[in-house]
């Protein structure tokens, strides 16, 4: 089944291409956008298109943001001595959701993985390591303060697996603590119910009490 | 584990067929196509998320249909009902459903029903190359253990990550960074070192059952045996392995250990790696050795010697994941009587008539084969007629001895 109008066809093959939306919903994405009034699909096409104009990323942790250096970075409340790094600037929106961390955050932009032809040279590594170097090139108002922790958010596949002992491997000389998201049993979740391999996992990473 | 019934919808050459099956023997009859093995596939796949036969899902999708299903009613020793339904749609791809839920991952779905399937392939495992006795093994630990299963799947990740890093760096001949390299190596060795454990502690605890089951089928009283040598002596030496083995003290494998292994071997193949661009050492290159005496299966035994050994693997199988597992496997038993010689169909059979045994399903040509050995055992009988049209035999079997 096709729409009559070609117009209304483009706009599905728009909205399929986004991650997760099959054509299906692509269709039903498109007729809602016909019922809509005219100054609110403006609003939504105005906020597309600032997203490409106004937003930068930061020069310090390359976190999206419309001012640089981001607010996190700015703030003279957060604890620049800890840098938590991450793959993606949503993993930091979801660290920030916790209310639990007071640091500064690194995003790398990705994982190491070569069959995706991503390096270390495309990952913001090189920034890391300037910045716990205390080299920042970048023209940054961030107070020079010596980087004490190191917290490696990334995620727990192969690729962040990989990618978290290669930066482990580089910051370590600096004698700086180097820590790794600890893996396992998910908070509100059964222990009987919990697959064995990442059971295994939280009885590897157990803490004393 | 018991499967009460299934249906098949667009699946090979089955339109829409639907099979109650009893508790215990069950034999499928018909002429060649009919679509016998057909069946058993779908139960392969119901308790494994994939064929036996094809790693691809189109193939088992029947002429010009639009989708194919498979709608099974297990139910465990404690007598609850289990449904579980597989569903794929080209384009779409494959959806498995367990108790009305969808799974995540299909990976959750292996273990929960265990299964072991007798094929004229089993031959393969006794002559052809390694990676058909990896394969055994991988499915047989995985069905026992969710965490191997894990690190199997994370070693083919970091595998293949690992040989594109070697490709690039072979087509650049540069080698900038020495620290990616080495991350990537850490990572396979995290993984591989667990995979080796844990398959040296299968050959060890598996030894005894394959004993027991040549015993059971095989006349002549030579001892079948396995061995596992995931690394070259080379590198044994290196680590004084061999020494303390020859002193009589017993090695003891352990992560710490294996991965040192690892790393030494790696070390020594770096060069090569380098030239051809693949990674050379690590579980995925591993073999077993199977001998009967002192002689290599492979290459000295006799065409009946490698039928019985194929089928002590496959009977040994069944008793480990047995002993491992709450549920007793389901045995799937392909076409294996069609060329068996009357003494060992009868051995065997005494064996699926044995309270050892659970639920069997058995496919053959003509019902005789199985029929004339019975000796006593009732067996449910359901003929498959070409096109996939499913009946219950009329006569149900139940010979007096």
């Amino acid at each position: 089944m096709q729409f009559t109008s070609e117009t209304v066809e483009s706009l599905v093959d728009q909205f399929a291409r986004l991650p997760g939306i099959g054509r299906k919903t692509a269709r039903r994405l498109a007729a809602f956008v016909l019922k809509l009034p005219k100054s609110e699909v403006e609003q939504m096409a105005k906020a597309l298109i600032a997203v490409k104009e106004k937003v930068v990323f930061c020069s310090v942790c390359f976190n999206v943001t419309d001012h640089d250096p981001c607010p996190i970075c700015a703030s003279s409340k957060r604890n620049h001595e800890i840098i938590c790094v991450v793959e993606e600037p949503n993993d930091v929106m979801a660290i920030e959701r916790t209310h639990g961390f007071n640091g500064v955050y690194h995003v790398l932009g990705g994982a190491i993985s070569p069959l995706d032809g991503i390096g270390p040279e495309d990952l913001r590594i090189r920034e890391l390591i300037g910045r716990v170097n205390g080299k920042s090139g970048a023209v940054t108002s961030e107070p020079m303060v010596k980087t004490k922790e190191v917290i490696l958010a990334v995620n727990p596949s192969v690729e962040g697996d990989t990618t978290a002992y290669y930066i482990s491997q580089l910051v370590s000389p600096f004698g700086i603590k180097v820590t790794r998201l600890a893996q396992g049993i998910s908070v509100g979740s059964d222990l009987e119910f919990t697959d064995e391999a990442t059971l295994t996992r939280a009885l590897e990473a157990r803490v004393s009490v | 584990m018991i499967l009460k019934s299934i249906r098949l919808r667009n699946f090979r050459a089955h339109e829409n067929s639907e099979i109650q099956f009893d508790d215990r023997a069950n034999l499928l009859v018909g002429p060649n196509g009919a679509g016998k093995t057909n069946i058993l596939e779908a139960i392969y796949m119901m308790c494994l998320s994939r064929s036996f036969l094809t790693s691809s899902d189109r193939y088992v999708l029947r002429k010009d249909a639009p989708h194919f299903e498979i709608e099974g009613v297990f139910e465990s020793e404690k007598r609850v009902p289990i449904k579980v339904r597989v569903a794929f749609v080209p384009g779409e791809g494959k959806k498995i459903f367990v108790g009305g839920a969808p799974l995540d991952r299909f990976s959750e779905l292996v273990g929960r029903f265990p299964v072991v399937i007798f094929s004229p392939e089993d031959q393969q495992l006794t002559s052809d190359g390694p990676e058909v006795r990896r394969r055994f093994l991988d499915n047989i630990i995985s069905q026992t253990s969710s965490v191997y299963l894990d690190h199997l799947l994370r070693y083919g990740k970091a595998l293949k990550q690992r040989n594109e890093l070697l490709q690039i760096s072979r087509k650049r001949r540069t080698a900038p960074d020495p620290m990616l390299p080495e991350s990537w190596t850490e990572e396979l060795i995290r993984h591989g070192s667990h995979l080796i454990l844990a398959r040296h502690k299968f050959v060890t605890d598996f030894s005894n059952h394959l004993e027991s089951a040549y015993q059971k089928i095989g006349t002549v009283v030579e001892r079948p045996s396995l061995s596992y040598d995931p690394f070259s002596d080379t590198s044994l030496q290196q680590l004084d392995l061999i020494k303390s083995d020859q002193s009589g003290a017993d090695i003891v494998w352990s992560i710490d250990r294996i991965q040192d292994l690892f790393r030494i071997e790696i070390a020594r193949k770096a060069a090569s790696e380098r030239d051809r661009g693949i990674t050379l050492v690590g579980p995925h290159r591993d073999d077993l050795e199977m001998s009967l005496g002192l002689l290599p299966v492979r290459r000295f035994a006799s065409q009946g010697q490698h039928r019985t050994f194929g089928m002590s693997m496959k009977l040994a199988q069944y008793e480990y994941l047995k002993e491992r597992n709450s549920e007793k496997p389901i045995l799937l038993l392909d076409d294996v009587f069609d060329n068996l010689d009357p003494m060992r169909i009868g051995a065997f059979l005494d064996i699926l008539g044995s309270n050892a045994i659970g639920q069997s399903i058995t496919t053959a040509a003509r019902k005789e084969i199985v029929h004339d050995h019975l000796n006593g055992m009732s067996c449910h009988t359901i003929e498959v007629c070409s096109g996939g049209h499913v009946q219950p035999s009329l006569l149900e079997i139940a010979l007096e001895l």
